[in-house]
């Protein structure tokens, strides 16, 4: 795919900050920031359930979101249902079967990409928590303005004047599309415009996790 | 993403060494690791470690144990049933043991074990399939070091400490054994007993082993230097 | 012979109608099923419509009501979907409050609406700040065999299409509310959407495949829980993409994916203008 210099320089996304190991009691959790947005998940597992939520092929993977007002609403459900297919995608379940594992997800501080920022805070978690997985996956959103023009990973500003934002997750074996999803009105072109730019944009993420895990090897030695 | 022996890898990267060393002869595909019909890719976080001639194996973080066959454990007896104890080792399942898997155990001569006692017991049989099976005695019938841990105090951390600890190279067991006199079992699911004289003893080194988990070895041996001194001060 | 197969290999037996590229009802991958529809089937209702894709069927009922609009929107009216996944539509669904996967697809249906810009709030607005409509869509699934969001929308659009207000008489000294059920105008609607679903298929590790308005089966094959990609047009504008599960694409697949959704769409419009003319029902 041919880049040129003005894509190289947009390829710039939010800070990302990360912690291992947030929580004391859990399998494993990770809290990640990017720029402002905020995000905490915890992953449990395997662990043993209920004979009724077992399945004898694969482990069962529940998810459960909950926002920073705490009420329920169908949109969590929503957003519960995008991280579980996501990660029956990226787990290995078969290699636990009639088990569960429980992701746990609080939002913590939401200045836009909110969505993106917990998928890559589960993926972090899942790592942390030693569960065998086939693949990582990163998202990256971006935001469709009023001109047309796209903009990675959109600061709160911006996603206000903006007609679409868009989130997209790719998988590191061969960077293909795991999911996506889309608010507002946008065309085809800035559709395909946005996917490439994400893709490109999802080496950095990638590189961002390994650089985590090579600085966590290192201190355990 | 190709990786090589000794690299922090990611789940999903493919190592085409394995695969090559793989068309010359048999090679062992250790934790981390999984053979699919397009190569051998990795399956967990961390870095990939060889041991020759033919052992590969990736050196991950994780607290939650997923049983296995041949490996050590310490285990909770949470309840009696019928002819088994059911044990619980930290994993999705609790797992059973026999009433006769004791030495010298018979239908008439039971073992004396209650809910609530700590066993140190072999894991004979574990699979994804079914519930982990553990014995307390070896193939000829003998007890060795396996059975029932009286006294002493239990903690959980996590499975790459055990491995460390256990690794002949690092130098905790060796700074402390001249101390002061303790017993120790370090289970594989992430559980260590410890036994000493008198409860400062047994704390100062649980601390020392849950310490070390960040520390580098010469970090580790000055941190043993400190503690056998704070403690040297206090016994008097 | 071929029930038995199906199931004690039912990835086997799956793969073999890939491989010879037909799926199990005889369809070709990018072949949609016949739509039939229906209009103002159900008299107690302001709107309605009854759409069968394939043996997927869909009742949508709409009510409208008289609010007072919110403070902080005082120009808005309100438009509320809800999509109800009964017991007796699918042996997945167990009778009680509305599962997870209802409301999964509840969201998507009204996401889908909200962004497609079809309905603008301002037109439900009667008088601003002291009255508004409230336009109840229900949508009850009455047979779920896969592709539970194209028929969803099928027929809320085509209910919104001959959704007629009756014209309202508002009083402002006396605050005395006046509605002439006779008189009665149109709802505006911009543009026509229409929803496209996917089941996205890896056919033995390396090729994806996507199958067109898939059934229920097709859709357990692809993962189990609903069509794996779902995309949505309105007046040659995408309004939605959504991809949950399945296999994984690459770009050529996205571009095949757009390309068929746009011939879904004309010749879903195609259908539905068809019906409200009065002509007929069949593709």
């Amino acid at each position: 795919m041919v880049t040129d210099m003005k894509d190289v320089q947009d390829f710039k996304l939010k800070p990302m900050k990360c912690e291992f190991n947030f929580l004391s009691k859990s399998d494993g959790s990770a809290i990640l920031s990017q720029g402002d947005t905020v995000s905490l998940v915890s992953v449990n597992g395997p662990l043993d359930i209920k004979m009724t939520s077992q399945r004898i092929d694969k482990s069962t993977l529940e998810v459960l979101f909950s926002n920073k007002n705490g009420k329920p609403s169908v949109e969590n459900r929503y957003k519960e249902n995008i991280v579980k297919q996501t990660c029956e995608a990226a787990i290995l379940g078969s290699l636990y079967p009639r088990t569960g594992i429980n992701v746990t997800i609080q939002e913590l501080e939401d200045y836009g990409g909110f969505l993106a920022c917990t998928l890559n805070c589960t993926c972090l978690a899942l790592l942390n928590s030693g569960v065998s997985m086939r693949n990582v996956f990163a998202a990256v959103s971006c935001a469709v303005d009023n001109q047309g023009n796209v903009i990675l990973d959109p600061t709160h500003a911006q996603l206000q004047t903006s007609t679409a934002t868009m989130t997209f997750v790719f998988d590191s074996r061969d960077k293909s599309l795991i999911t996506c999803f889309t608010d507002g009105c946008f065309s085809q072109d800035a559709y395909r415009e946005a996917l490439e730019r994400s893709r490109s944009a999802s080496d950095l993420v990638f590189a961002f996790y390994r650089d985590i895990i090579r600085k966590y090897c290192n201190v355990i030695g | 993403m190709n990786v090589s022996i000794d690299d922090v890898v990611l789940p999903g990267d493919h190592c085409p060494e394995i695969v090559a060393a793989g068309e010359k002869g048999k090679v062992l595909l250790g934790p981390g690791l999984r053979k699919e019909i397009n190569g051998v890719f990795i399956t967990k976080p961390g870095v990939l470690r060889k041991r020759t001639p033919n052992t590969y194996w990736v050196d991950n973080y994780q607290k939650r144990y997923v049983p296995s066959r041949g490996e050590n454990v310490i285990g909770t007896v949470v309840q009696k049933a019928g002819d088994i104890f059911r044990v619980d080792v930290g994993g999705s399942c609790a797992a059973s043991l026999s009433y006769l898997s004791f030495e010298g155990a018979t239908k008439k001569n039971r073992p004396a074990i209650k809910t609530g006692d700590v066993v140190y017991a072999k894991m004979l049989n574990a699979s994804k399939d079914m519930e982990p099976e553990l014995v307390c005695v070896d193939s000829h019938g003998k007890k060795g070091r396996l059975g029932v841990l009286e006294e002493g105090f239990v903690f959980k951390c996590s499975l790459n400490l055990i491995r460390k600890i256990l690794n002949p190279h690092c130098p905790l067991l060796n700074s402390l054994k001249n101390e002061w006199p303790f017993e120790l079992a370090a289970g594989m699911n992430g559980r260590i007993w410890i036994k000493a004289n008198t409860m400062r003893e047994t704390l100062a080194l649980g601390n020392a082993i849950l310490g070390s988990e960040y520390l580098s070895n010469d970090e580790i041996k000055s941190m043993c230097k400190n503690i056998a001194v704070l403690l040297a001060g206090h016994v008097s | 012979m071929s029930e038995v197969y199906k199931l004690i290999h039912p990835v086997k037996h799956f793969n073999d109608y890939i491989s010879i590229k037909t799926r199990l009802d005889g369809r070709n991958f990018d072949e949609h099923r016949n739509i039939k529809l229906n209009v103002n089937s159900i008299k107690t209702a302001d709107a309605s419509a009854v759409v069968k894709c394939g043996n997927t069927t869909v009742v949508c009922g709409i009510k409208l009501e008289l609010a007072v609009p919110k403070a902080e929107e005082p120009d808005l009216g309100f438009l509320i979907t809800n999509v109800e996944l009964p017991a007796l539509c699918s042996s997945k669904y167990r009778p009680g409050p509305p599962s997870d996967y209802a409301q999964v697809i509840n969201n998507i249906v009204s996401e889908i609406i909200k962004n497609s810009k079809c309905i603008d709030l301002k037109d439900l607005c009667i008088v601003p700040d002291k009255l508004a409509w409230v336009v109840y869509c229900d949508m009850v699934c009455i047979d779920h065999d896969g592709s539970l969001v194209d028929a969803c929308i099928i027929a809320l659009i085509a209910s919104f299409k001959t959704l007629l207000l009756p014209s309202v008489n508002y009083d402002t000294e006396t605050e005395e509310i006046k509605v002439e059920t006779n008189e009665r105008i149109n709802l505006k609607i911009h543009g026509l959407p229409v929803a496209t679903s996917f089941a996205v298929y890896e056919h033995f590790q390396s090729q994806i495949i996507l199958l067109t308005d898939p059934t229920n089966y097709e859709e357990e094959m692809c993962g189990g829980n609903g069509s794996n990609l779902i995309i949505s047009y309105n007046k040659g504008l995408l309004c939605g993409i959504q991809k949950l599960g399945g296999g994984s694409l690459s770009t050529e697949n996205n571009e095949e994916a757009i390309r068929l959704a746009e011939q879904h769409t004309i010749a879903v419009e195609k259908v539905i203008n068809a019906c409200l003319e009065g002509k007929g029902t069949n593709k």
